[in-house]
């Protein structure tokens, strides 16, 4: 017998109380993990998706640069093009390391076909790519050679070996890329003369042609050289090249962190009001409580508690329940996180990673702490009150 | 030996208002007496009693224990001897509605000297057994009778094998059976255990039942006498 078996006994023996107390932690706790897990991801997925393109500039055509942004970011697929001319003019540039044209196709949607639908491909040089060239070399894996693609985490084969079907035309999958948490992930990539060899083949053997314009491209991915000033070499870009737009890799995305931002202040609100809510529903609970329990608090002290014993009391009764439905309520959003990941990207239309176990494991025990110190800041205030009153006055009342 | 010295107790009721309960009393209570105290309601029975259990704070005066002016302590040292010198019996329901009575009697030893856990548990049976309760250990308050209750209570009390015990109207909810039953185990208790006893009851035909009386009115006492 101690002060925790009592307060565990109270606590099983009062279930409206401790049904109320636990869920307001739970909200305050899952509310928190919720918020942190999905901003943090979104902002691990942007920075992943921007390393994994390695460039520094990205050039695209004038008024597609939202196009890109949501190709790269959510996988919707997008076509626009450019001529093939502008990559040279880009390579001409002094400043320029290497410039890589990059083509971005889609697969047909629900056309058998293909056997992925609305699938985002993008094409690139091999010989000049730092995309993905390096991660195979890194994987010691061999450069890609013609009906062979590296696929994102999410692309795999069908047919349980390692084909796929685009356009009529089965391509070979022989490695998938690290999540980013991206449209990246579902994205496909494979060379030029394998994306060619796809559209002139197609014409019999899928329902619609795969049809790629004549010297075009969608995109340059530029390495600007060290020591240069990659802004700089953007600002040029603009002024000399006429038709394209230069994002430099550290703007790039900028309407997505905008949107997250914004989705970002409305959580944080939402939350905070959530809070103040609990922590005053909470105080109320536990006022009332401690009002209803006058009494036996005052038995308590005349059976030879201390006020300290009352006071600690009441607060362990507030951390075990705290505890308990702080925990649950984390363990909730884990698992809806997990669960329910895709249906929270498309409804948010934000990337989205979950971060290591680690960093996981750090965010719960966080959501734990402003849980627990949700919960006793909202009973500390009737504690001290009841435990500092005479006990005649608390019987007597 | 418990001594008041022209205490008095005055309860603020907000607003400038005040009502004094108790005004300048003195009384000794010898060791092993059966106080019985009298009056009617308002009188300052109540009061009285919670002075003499360290249980509300006088407005003036001393309250003494054994020679220990009550109030010169501090709250774990007042704590601690509630605990070991006294036990109390109430006029309300006083169980822990969460606990079953063998825990609810168990509960003052979180509070005394540290016991080694299976003689409190023996010692918390044997009390049980004492009031007639042997065969309700595991039952909770609310299977229990008003009277069942208040041997409860009155176990929990003897639990720490108290000097004085306290009582404020222990059988005022009883029907006039129970409350025969219970005053002729206080009388027991008192007889067989050597316990100071301090009862507060408006019931004048239980002062037969104490070695002395003291009625009370208006905050004073008006007799005090065998």
């Amino acid at each position: 017998m101690n002060l925790y078996w009592l307060a565990s006994k109270n606590i099983s023996g009062n279930a409206f109380r401790t049904g109320v107390v636990a869920l307001c932690a739970l909200l305050v706790g899952s509310f928190a993990l919720f918020t942190t897990l999905l901003m943090r991801g979104a902002e691990n997925s942007l920075r992943l998706a921007i390393n994994r393109l390695g460039a520094d500039i990205v050039v695209v055509p004038e008024g597609s640069e939202a196009k890109i942004e949501s190709a790269l970011l959510m996988g919707v697929p997008a076509r626009f093009w450019m001529s093939r001319d502008i990559l040279s003019q880009i390579a001409a540039f002094p400043d320029v390391e290497s410039a890589s044209p990059q083509l971005y196709l889609a697969t047909l949607t629900g056309a058998s076909c293909c056997s992925v639908s609305d699938m985002f491909i993008i094409d690139y040089d091999p010989q000049t790519d730092f995309t993905i060239q390096p991660w195979l070399e890194q994987n010691q894996l061999d450069m890609l050679r013609l009906g062979e693609v590296v696929g994102g985490t999410y692309i795999s084969a069908t047919d349980g070996k390692q084909n796929i079907t685009v356009y009529g035309y089965l391509v070979t999958l022989m490695a998938n890329l690290e999540p980013t948490g991206t449209g990246l992930d579902q994205s496909m990539f494979l060379t030029f003369d394998t994306a060619y060899d796809i559209a002139s083949k197609s014409v019999q053997q899928a329902e619609r042609p795969l049809e790629i314009p004549t010297d075009s491209i969608s995109a340059v991915m530029i390495k600007a050289k060290p020591g240069s000033d990659p802004h700089l070499l953007a600002v040029e870009i603009l002024q000399t090249i006429p038709g394209v737009t230069p994002i430099e890799s550290s703007n790039l995305f900028q309407s997505y962190r905008q949107q997250m931002t914004g989705l970002l202040k409305t959580i944080l609100f939402i939350m905070s009001i959530t809070w103040v809510l609990c922590v005053l529903l909470l105080g109320l609970v536990f006022s009332m409580a401690a009002n209803e329990r006058r009494k036996e608090l005052g038995v308590l002290r005349s059976l030879g508690a201390t006020r300290r014993f009352v006071f600690q009391s009441l607060l362990t009764e507030a951390t075990l329940l705290a505890f308990a439905g702080g925990a649950t309520g984390l363990a909730l959003t884990v698992l809806i996180i997990i669960l329910f990941r895709n249906a929270l990207v498309a409804l948010l239309g934000l990337p989205f990673l979950l971060p290591s176990a680690g960093s996981l494991l750090l965010q719960v025990l966080v959501g734990l702490f402003l849980a627990l110190f949700s919960v006793n800041l909202a009973a500390l205030l009737p504690a001290m009150k009841i435990s500092r009153q005479d006990p005649a006055i608390a019987m007597r009342e | 030996m418990i001594t008041l010295q022209e205490v008095t107790k005055t309860y603020s009721l907000g607003k400038g208002s005040s009502v004094t309960a108790v005004r300048e009393v003195s009384l000794e209570i010898q060791p092993c007496e059966f106080v019985i105290v009298v009056g009617r309601s308002g009188s300052g029975k109540t009061t009285l009693l919670n002075l003499v259990g360290a249980l509300t704070r006088p407005t003036s005066g001393s309250v003494m224990l054994d020679g220990v002016n009550l109030w010169e302590l501090t709250d774990p040292q007042q704590s601690l001897l509630r605990s070991q010198k006294m036990g109390f019996a109430f006029q309300f329901p006083s169980l822990l509605p969460t606990l079953t009575a063998l825990e609810n009697v168990r509960l003052p030893s979180i509070f005394g000297k540290k016991q080694d856990s299976s003689a409190i548990e023996d010692r918390a049976v044997q009390l049980m057994q004492k009031v007639g309760l042997e065969d309700k250990l595991s039952s909770y308050p609310r299977q229990l009778s008003a009277g069942q209750q208040q041997r409860v209570v009155i176990a929990r009390a003897l639990m720490n094998q108290p000097e004085v015990l306290l009582a404020d109207e222990p059988t005022s909810n009883l029907d006039e059976k129970t409350e025969l039953e219970i005053m002729e185990l206080f009388r027991d208790l008192h007889r067989n255990m050597g316990i100071t006893m301090v009862m507060v009851t408006h019931t004048r035909q239980l002062i037969s039942y104490g070695t002395r009386a003291i009625e009370m009115a208006n905050g004073q006492i008006i007799k005090n006498g065998s």
